[in-house]
């Protein structure tokens, strides 16, 4: 039989991807056409629906691309196709087992297709996805309507904040966690929230409420999620917003190589798209910062939670969590007391046991303790602690290791809540700065200082100091001084008198200065208690100032105390008698900005540094009660070689440093020098010229050495009509 | 020289001695014969001898060439089995066609041989129905046709739901084949396919939309204005196409006399009464038209088993189209006006049936007579 011909059009119309197009361009006049594939659809999804599980592949694929026609013209046709989206969600609600993967994929693609259009509203297509991607035993499914998800939230919150959205998601997801406390269904909403929280798109106290809600759970995996989030979600989010601040484009290269490359609408519409993230990069800038607070602050009632997390997967004994879990657990109980400063007296007991150089990761142990610590810790709270890890890791026995966590977990505890060290252990520690092992030396010398300083220990249990006054205003003051000073030695003699008593003034100011700036940095952390011990350190020839003044005038002594209030009172006038004036405002700032920057840079070794750095939330990790152990270590080779390697162009073969430097040179798309372009001529073309050469008069040779030599006299370059 | 090298080479080889290897097996001579199999069955000359020695003895045996081939040891049900598939599965259309021609062939056998079943024939064959290649489509009606009415008539709904999605196809030929389908299931079983849940309305749905006379497109279109919408591509009015509607109103007027066809009570018999309270029932289904487990049916989707129920929603939701476009198909006139006024006569005679419907249509009567009029003037 012969082939039938076939009319162009019908040919064209017998797909419908080519229908699709039509439908789109000109929905008036294919009406006809859509309500027949409408239609089509019909048939076909009661057919599937009266033997799912047994569809033949013919009828899903026919059924596939019906689905993908309607969903991509549902929205010129609202009244025929009002029914389609309740259809999708019966079908992958009640089918989702054992639909075909690919008919599948298409429906979710169809589904947030119609989000897309506006077909539907985000509740709708949230509220259809989230229950199977919660009962799905399918990984491909659950991945695919987990980025549906996360898409179409960050879709709907893009331009503005879509609270009302939020809040239904927040809901669904606190109930998820709520309802059915042992099940793994809470991870999902882990999951979700904690990627929301990274983007930015969730910042309020509600996401933190449904992960503290995770944290109570009786999952272990969801637990584990929960407080993850809490120890690491703030730094994820930090991390996002540096890693998309990092595309940062040059605008003199992109300016530059307009001038250069060919003219194209291509590369006009390139430099258009990169001028515009760069003006969008511009106002983000400029823009004020969003205030974010980390989740820890966002918690409501954060001793009850604490307590709970505590009780619950720590204290009770019928928790049968992993030691990891359990650790990780109790770093967020044990930061929580430390930066809201709670109060849970059976947590200190508890630690007890956990305290033995046998204990498997017991540094996470004693990092956990010194986090817990605060200054309304009761002493005789953790006094027993500190006694047991100094019995238990220091003694010229233990290890040096060992011995140094010790000392360093004894001196972070102490610097939190000085009350908890005696006489005679602060001594006893003390003589470890004679030890032979550098670890243990440095662990030491770190921490006595700040306790013997004394000034410490002078704070009763409960007392608080009270900050008063601005900060900075004596530098201020000071440098108002000294400006006066220059004005009256300007001025002439008669002043010299005035002028003496202002240099003794100062002097004792200076002294005094110290203190209460010392004082200042105290009340503010635990932490700057070291940065003070180190103004110690630097200031001896204050120190010393002090000392020689009162073996000097004996009879000033008991006054002592006496100036120092007085002084106090001066500064504090000085911001109550005179008004700051702008200046005097930028002045400040100035001079504050300086001392920081003195204090950075003075003799201040590394760690102090990143002490100073260190801000008070991050807690106190693992890393830094083993950090004194690391010092006197030798590096073994591999790390040596690993560090030498670090940061040098990977040498995969053996080449020469040039070789490599060309090749990324290449890659880099730049392009070669003259000399470059020399050596590599063909040969061939460049022996005509080498044969003439010798073919040369002698005259014809001196001619063109005498041009040259005119040539490099002249700028070295060829004109046009010269040799 | 080079065919005397050729030739002196094989010459050679008839007298190469095979390399004996450690561990393979030694190659079978050229003359060998492997006498290991074991036969299961008999030889068919001891087969036909034995059947008419048992035919003499057992005369209700049936001997056709299934028999004789079970007998022979050819494993029949593997062959229909892999037959169907081919049917199905098969790239190429020759061997889908064949593959149908051969389960026809099965089909029609007297006895029937069919080993895998109605149910699963039928499931796995209907998506042939929509088949891109035209030879397959006509050889599947012709299996259709082979299949014993009482067998299809529980599947008729399943059918009725691949005949609708073929009605509604891209292709125009498709959507002729499909009519054919349809035609024949009216034939085999007319008061299941009208009865059907989905079978009234949604397939006068298709009809209507397959015709052009749908009211729920006008709609949508919410056309203002004295011009109606182009008839596009698929509708083009040309000869084939005439015939292909003429084909249309013919079957849809087949159609709707099933549905409007009177119901003749069955006379009264004191053992069906008892048998159909106390008796298990034995059709499929029984009370389907309950709908206990399916999902909720909307209007379109529902059963609507008895004739007063289809006269009903008929007049409510189709006359008035159907009319309309009955209408314009007779002024066409040729192929398709025949067809329409065949179409016109079945109207009719289901409103006369009708008493409401008959005073219905004397006014739509004289309303068409003065469009007529009006036309003509």
């Amino acid at each position: 039989m012969p082939k039938r011909k076939v009319a162009a059009l019908e040919k064209v119309d017998a797909d419908l991807v080519s229908l699709q197009y039509k439908i789109r361009r000109d929905p008036k006049s294919y009406a006809q056409e859509f309500y027949d594939q409408w239609l089509a659809y019909d048939a076909q999804r009661q057919i599937f629906i009266s033997s799912p599980s047994s569809a033949s592949s013919e009828d899903n694929k026919k059924f596939h691309d019906l689905v993908d026609l309607i969903a991509h013209c549902a929205d010129l046709y609202p009244d025929v196709t009002a029914p389609y989206y309740d259809q999708l969600k019966e079908l992958l609600t009640q089918h989702h087992a054992v639909l075909n993967p690919d008919l599948r994929e298409k429906v979710v693609g169809s589904l947030s297709l119609l989000r897309r259009k506006d077909v539907i509203d985000s509740t709708s297509l949230l509220t259809t996805l989230f229950p199977i991607l919660i009962s799905t035993p399918s990984k491909s499914l659950r991945s695919l309507l987990y980025t549906k998800i996360i898409s179409d939230l960050r879709e709907s919150n893009s331009k503005a904040t879509n609270h009302k959205l939020n809040r239904t998601i927040q809901t669904v997801l606190h109930n998820l966690v709520t309802s059915d406390r042992t099940s793994t269904k809470g991870m999902w909403a882990c999951r979700i929230t904690r990627e929301l929280w990274r983007r930015q798109i969730w910042t309020d106290a509600r996401p933190c409420d449904v992960m503290k809600e995770a944290c109570l759970s009786d999952n272990e995996k969801v637990v584990v999620g929960g407080v993850r989030f809490f120890l690491g979600g703030d730094k994820e989010r930090e991390e996002m917003e540096d890693d998309s601040s990092d595309e940062e484009i040059d605008v003199k290269k992109v300016k530059h190589q307009g001038t250069i490359n060919k003219k194209t609408k291509k590369r006009q519409r390139v430099m258009e798209k990169a001028m515009e993230k760069i003006k969008k990069q511009e106002r983000k800038k400029h823009a004020p910062h969003p205030l974010n607070f980390s989740a820890l602050h966002l918690i409501h009632d954060p001793q009850g939670f604490a307590e709970q997390l505590f009780q619950k997967h720590l204290q009770n004994t019928k928790c049968k969590f992993s030691l990891d879990n359990k650790l990780l657990v109790l770093q967020l109980v044990t930061r929580l007391v430390g930066l809201h400063k709670l109060t849970i007296i059976s947590l200190y007991p508890w630690f007890t046991k956990y305290l033995t150089p046998k204990q498997p990761s017991v540094t996470s142990f004693l990092a956990s303790l010194a986090q817990a610590t605060h200054n309304h810790v009761p002493p005789d709270a953790i006094e027993p602690l500190v006694i047991k890890i100094a019995n238990e890791f220091v003694s010229e026995a233990s290890a040096a290791e060992v011995a140094s966590a010790g000392i360093n977990s004894i001196r972070e505890v102490a610097l939190r809540q000085p009350l908890c060290m005696s006489e005679t252990l602060l001594q006893d520690l003390v003589m470890y700065q004679k030890s032979k092992d550098k670890g243990v030396v440095m662990a030491a010398k770190g921490g006595d200082m700040g306790l013997k300083s004394g000034e410490v220990k002078r704070l009763k249990f409960g007392e608080e100091q009270v900050e008063s006054g601005i900060e900075g205003i004596e530098l201020l003051e000071k440098y108002k001084e000294e400006q006066r000073l220059k004005k009256l030695a300007e001025k002439g003699e008669d002043a010299d008198g005035d002028a003496k008593m202002e240099d003794e003034d100062e002097d004792g100011f200076n002294s005094d200065e110290w203190e209460v700036a010392s004082n200042d940095s105290d009340s503010s952390t635990g932490w700057i208690n070291v940065e003070h011990s180190d103004d110690e350190d630097e200031g001896p020839p204050a120190a010393k100032k002090q000392r020689r003044d009162s073996s000097a005038a004996p009879d000033l002594i008991s006054d002592e105390a006496m100036a120092a209030a007085a002084e106090a009172n001066r500064i504090s006038k000085l911001a109550m008698t005179t008004i700051l004036t702008p200046a005097d405002l930028a002045k400040l700032a100035e001079l504050r900005r300086e001392a920081q920057l003195d204090k950075m840079t003075g003799n201040v070794s590394k760690r102090r540094q990143e002490l100073i750095n260190k801000h008070i939330e991050d807690g106190v990790t693992a890393d830094d009660i083993e950090l004194p152990a690391q010092i006197g270590k030798k590096s073994t080779k591999e790390e040596r070689v690993a560090m030498a390697k670090d940061g040098k162009p990977g040498r995969e073969e053996h080449k020469s440093t040039q070789a490599i430097r060309k090749s990324k040179k290449e890659a880099e798309g730049k392009s070669s020098t003259n000399k470059e372009k020399a050596r590599k001529k063909n040969f061939l073309m460049t022996v005509g010229k080498a044969k003439a050469k010798h073919k040369r008069s002698l005259v014809d040779t001196k001619k063109r050495l005498t041009a040259h030599i005119a040539r490099s006299k002249s700028g070295g370059r060829r004109r046009n009509g010269m040799n | 020289m080079g065919s005397s090298d050729k030739k002196k080479r094989e010459k050679k080889k008839d007298f190469n001695k095979a390399k004996l290897k450690v561990g393979k097996a030694k190659a079978k001579a050229a003359n060998f014969t492997d006498t290991s199999f074991k036969s299961k069955c008999w030889s068919s000359l001891i087969s036909l001898l034995l059947i008419d020695t048992l035919a003499n003895y057992i005369p209700a045996i049936v001997v056709n060439q299934h028999t004789l081939a079970a007998l022979d040891g050819v494993d029949l049900v593997g062959l229909f089995k892999q037959h169907l598939n081919q049917a199905i599965n098969s790239k190429s259309d020759k061997l889908r066609q064949e593959a149908l021609v051969q389960l026809t062939k099965d089909l029609s056998s007297k006895p029937i041989f069919n080993p895998v079943g109605v149910p699963n024939l039928l499931t796995k064959l209907l998506p042939l129905i929509t088949d891109s290649v035209a030879n397959v489509r006509t050889n599947f009606l012709k299996l259709l046709r082979a299949l014993p009415p009482s067998d299809v008539a529980p599947h008729v709904e399943k059918i009725l739901m691949y005949i609708r999605g073929g009605m509604t196809h891209l292709s125009t030929d498709i959507r002729s084949d499909t009519l054919s389908v349809l035609e024949w299931l009216i034939e085999v079983c007319p008061d299941e396919t009208v009865s059907c849940p989905g079978g009234w309305l949604k397939t006068l749905n298709s009809f209507s939309s397959m015709l052009g006379w749908n009211p729920s497109v006008a709609s949508t279109l919410s056309v203002k204005g004295w011009t109606s919408a182009t008839k596009t591509s698929l509708n083009k009015v040309s000869k084939k196409n005439g015939e292909a509607q003429a084909k249309q109103i013919t079957i849809l007027a087949k159609f709707l006399e099933a549905g409007f066809r009177p119901e003749t009570p069955l006379p009264y018999d004191e053992q069906r009464y008892w048998d159909s309270i106390y008796r298990m029932p034995t059709i499929p289904n029984p009370f389907a038209y309950l709908n206990l487990w399916g999902a909720q049916r909307d209007e379109d989707g529902e059963m609507y088993p008895d004739r007063i129920s289809r006269v009903q929603v008929f007049e409510r939701k189709w006359r008035a189209a159907i009319k309309t476009g009955v209408m314009g198909a007779k002024q066409e006139g040729g192929v398709i006006g025949r067809a329409a006024s065949v179409l016109d006569k079945v109207l009719r005679t289901s409103a006369a049936a009708d008493g409401e419907g008959v005073r219905k249509m004397v006014v739509e009567e004289q309303e068409t007579v003065e469009e007529v009029e009006e036309v003509e003037a």
